[in-house]
C-alpha cells in the first residue's frame, strides 16, 4: 500500500448523518442540567478566615505569656504540685475501676 | 449571516440566560461532531452519546468562552479531548482488523465492496495507532488537510503535527501491510 493510497482512503470517508431525534435528546438534557442547583462551592471564605482568625489567636496568645512573665510561673505552680503526686492518681483511679469491676461480677455471673 | 457570527450570537444569548439559543449551536455542530466522533470509534451509536457528551460539555462551559480563539476551534477542542478521554477511559474499541474478515481472499466480482472493506479497515487501523499519530491524522484529515487549524485544535506546532503525521502514516502504512492489506485491483497472489 502506497502512501497515496493511504492518503486517498483517508481524505474520503463516508458522511455520517446523526439521527433526526438527536438535537432534541441534546436539549432534553440540556434543560435538565440548566434546571438543577448549581453544585455547592467550597468555602474557601469560611476557610480563610476561620484560619486566619485561628493564627490571630495564637500569636495573641504567645505574646501574652511571654508579657506575663513571674506570673506565669505563680500560676501553673499547682499544676506542677499536682504532677508530683500524678503517679499515686493513677494507682488510685486503677484500684477504683478494679474494684467497681471485681463488685460487679456476682451480678454478671448470677443473673437471673 | 456567516455561521461564525450566528455562533457568537447563539453564544452571549445562552450566556444571557436564553437556553433555546443552544439549539441552533446544536444544529449547525452535530453533523460535525458526530462524523468526527464516528471517526474515533466507528460506531454510530457511540459516536452520537460522544458528541452529546460534547454539547453538554460546552453548554457548562460556555460562560468561560473568552472569544481568544475562534467558537469552532474551541468547540472542537472540547470535543477532542472529550474523545480521547473516552478512549483513554473505556480502551480502544474492539474492532475486527482481521483482513480474512473484512476482505474478500477471492477476487470478488463486486469490486466496489471490497475495496470498501479494504477503506474501513484502514480507517480502524488508525484506531490502534499510538494516542498521538491515531490524532494527528485523525483530526488532519477531518480537517480536510488544513494543518494550521488541526494544530490549533490539537494544541501544537505545526512542525510537530507535520512529524506525527509523516510517522504515524509511516506506521500505519507498515501495520496495514502486515495485515495483507494491498492497494485495489491487486490480486493477493502478487503482493
Amino acid at each position: 500500500m502506497t502512501p497515496d493510497d493511504l492518503d486517498r482512503i483517508l481524505s474520503s470517508e463516508d458522511l455520517l448523518e446523526p439521527s433526526s431525534d438527536f438535537t432534541m435528546d441534546v436539549m432534553a438534557r440540556v434543560r435538565l442540567q440548566a434546571a438543577e442547583p448549581s453544585p455547592l462551592r467550597f468555602p474557601w471564605f469560611r476557610v480563610v478566615t476561620g484560619l486566619a482568625a485561628s493564627c490571630v489567636m495564637a500569636a495573641a496568645g504567645a505574646v501574652l505569656l511571654l508579657r506575663s512573665g513571674p506570673a506565669l510561673t505563680a500560676t501553673v505552680a499547682p499544676l506542677a504540685q499536682l504532677a508530683a503526686v500524678t503517679p499515686e492518681l493513677g494507682y488510685a483511679t486503677a484500684a477504683l475501676l478494679v474494684s467497681l469491676a471485681l463488685a460487679s461480677l456476682p451480678r454478671l455471673l448470677f443473673r437471673p | 449571516m456567516r455561521e461564525e457570527d450566528q455562533d457568537a450570537a447563539d453564544v452571549a444569548r445562552v450566556v444571557a440566560g436564553d437556553l433555546s439559543a443552544f439549539e441552533g449551536i446544536v444544529r449547525r455542530w452535530q453533523r460535525r461532531l458526530v462524523n468526527m466522533a464516528w471517526r474515533f470509534c466507528r460506531d454510530r451509536a457511540t459516536a452520537e452519546d460522544m458528541a452529546q457528551e460534547v454539547f453538554l460539555k460546552t453548554f457548562r462551559s460556555l460562560a468561560s468562552f473568552r472569544r481568544e480563539s475562534a467558537f469552532s476551534t474551541w468547540l472542537i477542542s472540547i470535543a477532542v479531548n472529550t474523545y480521547r478521554s473516552r478512549l483513554r477511559a473505556e480502551g480502544k474499541p474492539l474492532l475486527s482488523l482481521d483482513p480474512i474478515r473484512l476482505f474478500a481472499v477471492e477476487p470478488d466480482p463486486l469490486h466496489g465492496i471490497e475495496e470498501r472493506q479494504r477503506a474501513e479497515a484502514v480507517r480502524r487501523a488508525v484506531l490502534n495507532l499510538p494516542e498521538r499519530y491515531r490524532d494527528a491524522i485523525l483530526m488532519y484529515y477531518f480537517e480536510e488537510k488544513d494543518l494550521g487549524e488541526a494544530a490549533r485544535v490539537l494544541g501544537v506546532v505545526e512542525g510537530t503535527l507535520k512529524a506525527r503525521l509523516y510517522r504515524g502514516r509511516e506506521l500505519l502504512r507498515r501495520r496495514c501491510a502486515n495485515m495483507g492489506l494491498r492497494p485495489a485491483g491487486v490480486p493477493m497472489e502478487e503482493t
